[in-house]
């Protein structure tokens, strides 16, 4: 990685599926199906543009659905891909989990497929670590649910703004009355996403990716990581 | 032999390439889209599948230099993208110069940005070398390992891109299909050093040294021999592509152009790289709607398939070229010049047009090709259509 990239940048990337050769190698404007990492992204970009009608939103939710603020001729399937990577491979490496969440949506792939496709990209602890993300996203996936009577999201971040908040799993929070105002997260922090206010460190939140490095090198344990919530 | 499939990147069907062609040196600089397969080669050599000698260089200038060094000797290979290959271009002259069967993959990056066109290829046009284009995953691997049997070739013996566009192909996935080990050792002989290097060979290379610093040799002697071996790569690429086609069952047109659905058609779509791949669905929709138009995908630009195009003219009325290159100042797309070129000779000359496509990335849609394709059929058809060049 170069500079100051970390994971979790808004990505699109396209897949196509069919029995013969598939010689068309422009983008997929009209999808049957959308599947989203982040949670948060539908804030930032358009996700459901071009989507076929009738057509399924997969996301990393928390709730159900309904109740992921999504609305429009189309279903929305929900699996909280974040929790459960959490808690299978201790990272917010979605990408396993979703793809046990699609298998159990679209029923176009089976359990074994995936864990043999893991198997052959893994070994040992990584693979098995994986596999428990995509058993335990396809017994707790949420199955598409109706939203064509609900509005369409709204969204919030124009282009060229540069607030990357939707980019953190976890937050930085300071105390303030533990900060020593050594300046350390001030020099450190890639994003220049800290400032120095009477003596303290200060975060600007639009700017912060939540990459940790100011959790890390606090020599006073000031800056806790807290994960964000919806 | 149980046929082996593997879901790859472009990317790493160039590594298997050159892994299977056994290659004993491969000169390294990493640029993106390009990085990839050097770490993929890195890896096949740590984990002892891939005997060879990995050098990390400094630059692509030196990475060219080495390989040219080690071209006399071993089976070598290199791989660049866009900048990287324009740093490349002092020593490309001399590696043609030097008639070595160096072997590069060129993953396609625009000079002016990070997405592909073909304008890093086509400004080391005329370094000699000679440039085949890939529209798929399974073709750039099967396309590298027919490049060493074309390059070394004793009629031929002169350098050797094969180059598949950047993103496009370099990070998609697809089912490739992995040729075996045996058959293509079988299929490739081992590598015949081009030049004298041992004692005993010390006659030979006294008669090489004479004939390079005769003062009486035509200084021109050294162009007209490089054009001789790139005009006869024309024969030998059509027959490698046919030999490959007994051994692993798929081969690419004739080698040189690849014509799809052209039977019964009135004009032609001509294009190269994924652009032609795109276009191949577009033309299966126009001729389900009964549009009689057909593909010419060109698969080696160097040597150019001159004798192809005149030959294509004989049944298409109308040629719509589509260029991912421009040679600012002339009157369109490279290949437009080429073909053009190449068409002056024969007396019923259809009507040509072109269009720059997908420069620096630009998406290159189904519904693009199609309405490209609709012009160049108004064009058959005698209608008079403008402009001649125009940007789609």
């Amino acid at each position: 990685m170069y500079g100051t990239e970390r994971r979790g940048a808004p990505v699109v990337s396209f897949l196509r599926i069919g029995e013969q050769r598939i010689n068309e190698r422009d983008l997929v404007h009209e999808p049957d199906m959308v599947i989203v990492l982040d949670p948060l992204l539908g804030k930032s970009v358009p996700i459901t543009d071009g989507l076929k009608k009738g057509g399924i939103v997969l996301i990393n939710h928390p709730h159900k659905g309904r109740e992921t603020g999504l609305g429009g001729d189309f279903k929305v399937a929900t699996v909280d891909a974040t929790n459960i990577a959490l808690d299978t491979i201790g990272r917010p490496i979605t990408n396993t989990a979703i793809l046990g969440a699609f298998a159990k949506v679209t029923g176009s792939v089976s359990l074994e497929s995936i864990e043999k496709a893991i198997n052959d990209q893994w070994s040992g602890r990584i693979a098995e670590m994986n596999i428990n993300a995509v058993r335990k996203a396809y017994e707790e996936a949420n199955m598409p649910e109706d939203v064509s009577d609900l509005p369409p999201q709204k969204v919030e971040v124009k282009p060229g703004e540069r607030d990357v908040s939707s980019w953190r799993v976890f937050r930085p929070e300071l105390d303030k009355e533990k900060c020593i105002g050594c300046k350390r997260c001030y020099i450190l922090c890639p994003e220049v996403a800290i400032g120095m206010v009477d003596g303290k460190a200060d975060i600007n939140y639009p700017y912060c990716k939540g990459c940790g490095i100011c959790v890390e090198e606090c020599p006073v344990k000031a800056i806790e990581f807290v994960q964000e919530t919806l | 032999m149980a046929k082996k499939f593997e879901v790859m990147v472009g990317n790493k069907a160039v590594a298997y390439a050159a892994k299977l062609a056994r290659v004993k040196y491969v000169s390294a600089f990493p640029i993106t889209p390009q990085t990839t397969i050097v770490q993929y080669l890195a890896d096949m050599m740590a984990s002892g599948e891939l005997d060879a000698e990995y050098v990390t260089m400094e630059g692509e200038l030196s990475c060219q230099a080495s390989a040219i060094t080690a071209s006399t000797t071993v089976r070598s290979f290199t791989a660049t993208s866009g900048p990287g290959l324009l740093y490349m271009h002092h020593p490309m002259h001399m590696t043609s110069w030097a008639r070595l069967p160096l072997v590069m993959a060129v993953v396609h990056r625009s000079t002016k940005g990070m997405q592909p066109d073909q304008m890093d290829t086509m400004s080391q046009r005329d370094t000699g070398w000679l440039m085949l284009e890939c529209q798929n995953s399974q073709e750039l691997l099967d396309t590298g390992i027919m490049s060493f049997k074309i390059a070394e070739d004793p009629r031929v013996r002169l350098p050797l891109i094969f180059a598949g566009d950047g993103y496009i192909l370099s990070y998609t996935s697809e089912p490739v299909e992995i040729p075996a080990q045996e058959e293509v050792d079988a299929f490739l002989p081992p590598y015949k050093r081009p030049y004298p290097m041992y004692p005993e060979e010390a006659e030979e290379a006294r008669a090489l040294m004479s004939e390079m610093w005769n003062p009486f040799v035509d200084p021109q002697k050294v162009w007209a021999d490089q054009q001789q071996a790139a005009m006869n790569a024309k024969t030998v690429i059509k027959e490698v592509n046919a030999e490959f086609e007994k051994w692993f069952g798929r081969s690419y047109g004739n080698g040189l152009v690849e014509e799809y659905k052209c039977e019964d058609v009135d004009a032609v779509l001509v294009s190269m790289g994924t652009i032609a791949s795109t276009a191949k669905t577009a033309i299966d929709q126009m001729q389900k709607n009964g549009k009689k138009i057909g593909l010419v995908a060109i698969k080696s630009f160097k040597p150019f398939p001159d004798e192809e195009f005149q030959r294509i003219a004989g049944y298409a009325k109308a040629m719509g070229v589509i260029d991912r290159n421009v040679s600012t100042g002339t009157r369109g797309g490279i290949t437009f010049t080429e073909i053009r070129h190449a068409l002056y000779d024969v007396d019923e000359r259809p009507v040509t047009l072109n269009f720059h496509a997908g420069m620096r990335g630009k998406e290159v849609r189904v519904e693009d090709l199609k309405r490209m394709a609709e012009k160049t059929l108004k064009a058959a058809n005698g209608e008079k259509v403008s402009p001649i060049v125009e940007w789609a």
